[in-house]
């Protein structure tokens, strides 16, 4: 059990850090000098996220199912107004089932968004861009991971959302394309 | 089995009616040869007095037949005697034979020739007197006197014959009994003889096998005695020993007796202390049981408030369940402005800044909303152990109101207890006061039965010496039982 003093000191600490964020002036260079990224964790395995190559974070969201020739597509959830097809990022990674519920989503894209579904959301992550580095893309595996970072002594793999964007393209092609046929 | 009296007796009783068989026997041939004595000695007297008479008409007829011839009176002598003698002897005879009617048939016969004799012997003697020779003379020469003799003579003779074969019928009955007589003493004496001697030899016989076989017993009883009187002398010594050992055990006793007395009163003492300091203790104890009382009720208390503690903190975690999905919807739209920050390109730059330390003030917030979850439910496990605590302390103060009222009861059974151990003590050191003088009444009972063993000692070592004298008779029993069969 904390004593109180440590919470009154706790509380001390967080006042001054605010005070001098407040403080210090504003620098935008500290920003460009690091990486933005979303820990999360995909089957028990740790993944991030890159910040900017989303375009929003939701929880606990209804997912409405519909028959799909992809087996990846798990439905269709209501996100600001309007329909996002929601599909499981462990099924795009190459996972055979999630273990738990996927109650966490990310969109994608701009013209059609589209929702990459997790199960745990761990937190926000700012890593210097020295931390982040690039794989050998020999690995067919891991053909969609193309970075990974080292934070809080655990190195995440970087899941490129633009690839999976892609690669979710390419599956409804070819289910369009199947159905044509 | 006959006793030896009763043996003896029939001996003796079976000898005794032998002897009186034969006695009786002897008695009766006696007695009938006594009375054929008396009937040959009567025939005796009756033949005399036949021959008498005849005897007596002869004198008579002597007499006369002198006078007759001389004339002298003397010759006349022996005719007085005849005819004086010959009624009273006839008289005799008729009484002599009055059981024999021949006999007095014949006597009425010869009483008129006597009669018709007699008067001629006196008519021949009164003529000679007159001197008349002649007519005498005449009177004799006549015969009639020689015929009334003769006829005399022959009715006496006949009665002479039977008086003679009576008598030899009498002669032949005394013959005849007194054989009989003989032979009876002399078989009946040889059988009683053989009787006694059989009764006297199996009488013997069976007394010796009797008195052997009692004897016999006698000297095992007499043996049984003598180990029974060791043993009485062996166990009185023992019982002199005991009774020795008993005295000082006694004595002891009696020294303890006094020493219980002596606790006794000592007890009698401390149990009254004992009673006051239960008295004062059994305020104590109520004053005790009404602070418990007080402590209960303050306990009860305590339980409320802790439940209603439980109560309020189960309330804080509900508001920082609130609190923590404020911080991480907080924490989502933080992350969600950096991402239209980043989206907004140079512009969203100093927004995406403020959206982080959003973001960073919300992580903060999820993090003390643990914090507080932990301390709330350290609080929480905190009240409910301390709930149950205080639960089991006012269960404990409940047992512990019912110990100190078991107590206080406790006491004051303790306390009457005490008083009847106190007196119970007291009857103690009474009763062992008695219990010494009685102790002494039994030690001194002790001493006599000593002495009683003793004198049984001496008494038992007198019995040997009697069964010893006694196996001795016995064995002289047995020789002078023996002695005889052996011999």
């Amino acid at each position: 059990m904390s004593e109180p003093s440590a919470i009154a000191s706790t509380a001390a600490e967080l006042r001054n850090a605010f005070d001098r964020t407040r403080a210090i002036p504003f620098s935008t260079q500290a920003v460009e000098q690091v990486e933005s990224l979303l820990s999360i964790r995909v089957s028990g395995d740790p993944y991030a996220i890159r910040v900017g190559e989303i375009s929003g974070l939701a929880s606990d969201r209804k997912v409405v199912a519909f028959p799909s020739s992809i087996p990846e597509l798990l439905g269709v959830a209501g996100i600001r107004g309007g329909l996002v097809s929601v599909y499981s990022l462990a099924a795009l990674l190459g996972y055979t089932r999630e273990a738990d519920q996927a109650r966490w989503l990310v969109l994608c894209g701009t013209e059609e968004p589209v929702g990459l579904a997790f199960s745990d959301f761990e937190g926000y992550l700012r890593v210097p861009l020295t931390h982040v580095y690039a794989t050998d893309q020999g690995n067919a595996a891991h053909a969609h991971v193309k970075h990974v970072v080292r934070a809080a002594e655990l190195v995440r793999a970087v899941v490129s959302i633009p690839d999976m964007v892609e690669l979710i393209k390419r599956r409804c092609e070819k289910s369009r394309v199947s159905k044509e046929q | 089995m006959w006793t030896f009296g009763r043996k003896i007796a029939a001996g003796f009783a079976l000898a005794f009616l032998l002897l009186l068989g034969i006695g009786g026997v002897a008695y009766r041939s006696i007695t009938s040869l006594r009375n054929t004595s008396q009937l040959i000695a009567h025939t005796y007297i009756v033949l005399e007095h036949v021959t008498g008479v005849l005897s007596l008409l002869k004198d008579a007829e002597t007499g006369q037949r002198g006078y007759v011839i001389t004339g002298d009176e003397a010759f006349l002598e022996p005719y007085q005697t005849g005819i004086a003698g010959v009624p009273a002897v006839i008289k005799d005879l008729r009484q002599l034979t009055t059981d024999n009617p021949h006999q007095q048939k014949r006597i009425d016969e010869a009483e008129p020739l006597i009669a018709a004799k007699l008067a001629e012997l006196k008519l021949t003697i009164d003529l000679r007197r007159k001197n008349n020779l002649e007519e005498t003379t005449k009177i004799v020469r006549g015969g009639d006197g020689k015929k009334i003799m003769d006829d005399l003579r022959r009715i006496l003779d006949q009665m002479d014959r039977e008086e003679r074969e009576l008598l030899k019928q009498r002669v032949d009955e005394v013959e005849a009994v007194a054989s009989g007589a003989k032979s009876t003493i002399i078989f009946g004496t040889g059988f009683c003889l053989l009787f006694v001697t059989a009764a006297g030899f199996f009488i013997t016989r069976s007394l010796s096998g009797q008195i052997g076989a009692a004897v016999q017993h006698v000297q095992s009883s007499s043996a049984e005695l003598q180990s029974a009187a060791n043993q009485q002398a062996s166990g009185a010594k023992e019982s002199s020993t005991a009774m020795t050992e008993i005295n000082t055990t006694i004595s002891e006793l009696m020294a303890t007796s006094r020493q219980i007395a002596e606790s006794a009163q000592r007890v009698a003492h401390v149990a009254e202390e004992t009673s006051s300091a239960a008295r004062a203790g059994d305020h104590t104890v109520q004053k005790t049981q009404e602070s418990v009382s007080g402590i209960k009720r303050q306990v009860d208390l305590i339980v409320m408030h802790m439940l209603d503690l439980g109560k309020k903190s189960q309330q804080i975690g509900g508001i920082l369940e609130i609190i923590n999905e404020l911080a991480e919807q907080t924490n989502i739209l933080a992350i969600n402005a950096t991402i239209e920050a980043f989206g907004a390109g140079d512009a969203g730059k100093r927004f995406a800044v403020v959206a982080d330390e959003i973001r960073k003030l919300a992580d903060r917030v999820g993090g003390s909303t643990k914090e507080i979850r932990v301390l709330i439910e350290e609080i929480r496990a905190a009240v409910n152990t301390t709930v149950m605590a205080t639960e089991g302390g006012s269960k404990a103060v409940d047992l512990g109101a019912r110990q100190f009222a078991e107590v206080t009861a406790a006491l004051k059974q303790i306390t009457e207890l005490l008083g009847t151990t106190t007196e119970a003590a007291r009857e103690i050191e009474l009763s062992t006061k008695q219990q010494a003088t009685a102790v002494a009444q039994v030690n001194e009972a002790v001493s006599d039965v000593a002495k009683a063993s003793k004198e049984t000692e001496v008494s038992a070592n007198q019995t040997l010496q009697t069964a010893g004298q006694l196996a001795g008779l016995s064995r002289e029993l047995t020789r002078l039982i023996q002695a005889p069969a052996n011999g």
